[in-house]
């Protein structure tokens, strides 16, 4: 299957200023990927380049098996959709603003209003089309401006933070176009967050950034510290975590909170990574819980929000957590 | 005082009844400001838009050479051109030393600057959303400078409407490119000048107060336009 996008040391600076380095990474067609990390990640970065809104400063990126290249960043960035985090309406009307990108590719003049009137209502903004752009709602301009992105039928739709500066029913009617558009087009959708428990129960895969790099798990359950008992474990100066394999090095080790178990006895057979701790914060929407349990290092855990587990738990219950060989990384 | 009130009562009765003299150098006055603010619009906001966008060595200079044309003196603007189009100067054989189109020609040097440095600082000024906007709807360099014009185009009016003001009450490029002559390149500011010294206050009264009520006209447009398109 080839990839819609295929990226291989890819890094960007900003002058002086590196803040991207991805040494590889891929997109398949018809995936939603979350791109998630804390700010300045650099996952509005990537997603500008993946846009093809920015060219990196060093590396190779394919776009169904076509490197960018300086002469054809153009037609590519017509083949891509990107709904900015606060996006910009042009002073003119609704419909003005969906026409113009659709003028750009030489669509005739009824052709393109049908589709703008077609975009607008799958965005459920009919009878908005001669409102001034300037004059909308947060949430409406955000549709709006979704609206424009989906008139161009792009083959990927980048999202900025979708979930940011809306209220929960317009990120429910959001994410519901875009589960509909991937559903029926086979659109490929990437998004960025910051909040994975939001987009968790939209997304097929996760990409965990962090200080401009790919990592394998969530920043949250990054810990720094050095290797031990010659490469088969690693200590972070409160907790020994013992690795799978040998590691010949590495600073950091990561946990994939989605993988990490919780039982509020101790296991029969507890396995060589459990710990004992407390829950210190409970979260759940978007039917998932995000728990932080305090097990000397403080660890989150992603799980489903109708487990039967999830109801027993509450603030200060002391609980047994469970790091499966998977879920652990070193690098 | 009541010279003054005298003079004022003559001048309105030439406006007011519509003296042929003085509509004349109004008209004048009204060609050759429009037609230098068209050119220096023509060329300057288009100019000034790549200036903002584009990134070349020795831009500093040109933005410094830019502002300090702003401050051109008129009659220098006059003194050379004069030079140029006299009939020993290099642009001689145009013939167009004390005509209406000498005088446009030196009122678009004038009007070019202002043109094109407030249009820059209009670009500059933009919301930083509108640059990635265009590109991401997958404009070409030529259709994102376009889409940024139209949407600095309330910034870019208030620029011509600046130039224009500036050109239409300018007077040292008008005299020494037009010479004043009756009929022909007498405009409302040579008129008021020559008018005064001759001790013709009304008439100078009657330019003055149509030069004050073609600029409020204008002035009044553009406020017009920015309160029901902004």
């Amino acid at each position: 299957m080839t990839p819609v996008y295929r990226m291989e040391h890819v890094s960007f600076r900003y002058g002086e200023c590196p803040v991207l380095d991805v040494s590889s990474l891929e997109i398949l067609p018809g995936e939603i990927v979350a791109l998630a990390g804390p700010n300045g990640a650099g996952k509005t970065t990537l997603l500008h380049l993946m846009a093809f809104v920015e060219s990196p400063s060093n590396g190779d990126i394919f776009f169904f098996d076509e490197k960018l290249r300086h002469d054809n960043i153009i037609s590519l960035r017509r083949r891509v959709g990107l709904l900015l985090q606060n996006p910009y309406l042009f002073h003119t009307t609704v419909i003005g603003n969906l026409l113009w990108g659709l003028k750009l590719r030489g669509c005739s003049r009824t052709t393109a209003r049908d589709k703008a009137l077609r975009s607008l209502r799958s965005v459920g903004l009919s009878g908005f089309e001669y409102r001034d752009a300037r004059k909308l709602s947060g949430g409406e301009t955000q549709r709006v401006a979704l609206a424009r992105a989906l008139a161009l039928d792009p083959d990927v739709l980048l999202l900025d933070e979708p979930a940011n500066h809306m209220d929960r029913e317009s990120i429910r009617r959001t994410f519901e176009i875009v589960r509909d558009i991937n559903t029926k087009h086979g659109t490929s959708i990437v998004l960025t967050t910051h909040d994975i428990p939001k987009v968790q129960h939209l997304v097929n895969r996760v990409i965990h950034l962090r200080g401009g790099t790919v990592v394998p798990s969530l920043p949250e359950n990054l810990f720094p510290g050095r290797l031990s008992e010659d490469g088969m474990a690693f200590d972070t100066g409160k907790i020994l975590v013992r690795l799978p394999d040998r590691a010949a090095e590495g600073s950091q080790v990561a946990v994939d909170p989605t993988k990490v178990r919780i039982s509020t006895s101790l296991p029969g057979s507890p396995g060589p990574n459990s710990f004992h701790g407390t829950v210190v914060s409970l979260k759940s929407g978007n039917g998932t819980a995000s728990i932080h349990i305090d097990a000397g290092e403080r660890f989150q855990v992603v799980a489903r929000a109708d487990s039967p587990l999830i109801s027993d738990l509450h603030l200060g219950r002391e609980v047994w957590i469970m790091l499966p060989s998977d879920s652990i990384s070193v690098f | 005082m009541r010279f003054f009130i005298d003079a004022l009562y003559n001048a309105l009765s030439l406006v007011l009844g519509f003296d042929p003299e003085v509509y004349l150098v109004v008209w004048t006055s009204l060609k050759v400001s429009g037609i230098a603010t068209f050119l220096a619009s023509f060329v300057g906001i288009p100019l000034g838009t790549l200036l903002a966008l584009k990134q070349f060595r020795g831009k500093q200079a040109v933005l410094l050479i830019l502002n300090t044309l702003m401050a051109l003196p008129t009659v220098v603007v006059g003194l050379f051109f004069y030079a140029l189009l006299t009939r020993q100067g290099p642009l001689g054989d145009l013939g167009l030393l004390f005509t209406p189109e000498g005088i446009a020609l030196g009122l678009f040097v004038l009007a070019l600057p202002i043109v094109v440095n407030l249009t820059l600082a209009a670009v500059q000024g933009m919301d930083p959303r509108v640059f990635v906007t265009c590109k991401l709807l997958g404009a070409t360099p030529a259709q994102q400078a376009w889409m940024i014009m139209r949407e600095a185009r309330f910034a870019v009016m208030a620029a011509v409407v600046m130039a224009f003001g500036r050109v239409i009450s300018e007077v040292g490029i008008a005299m020494m490119l037009g010479g004043n002559i009756k009929g022909f390149t007498r405009t409302m500011t040579t008129a008021i000048a020559l008018e005064t010294s001759k001790g013709e206050f009304e008439l100078g009264l009657a330019l003055g107060i149509l030069l004050m009520a073609v600029a409020f006209v204008v002035n009044a447009l553009l406020f017009f336009i920015q309160r029901s398109r902004g």
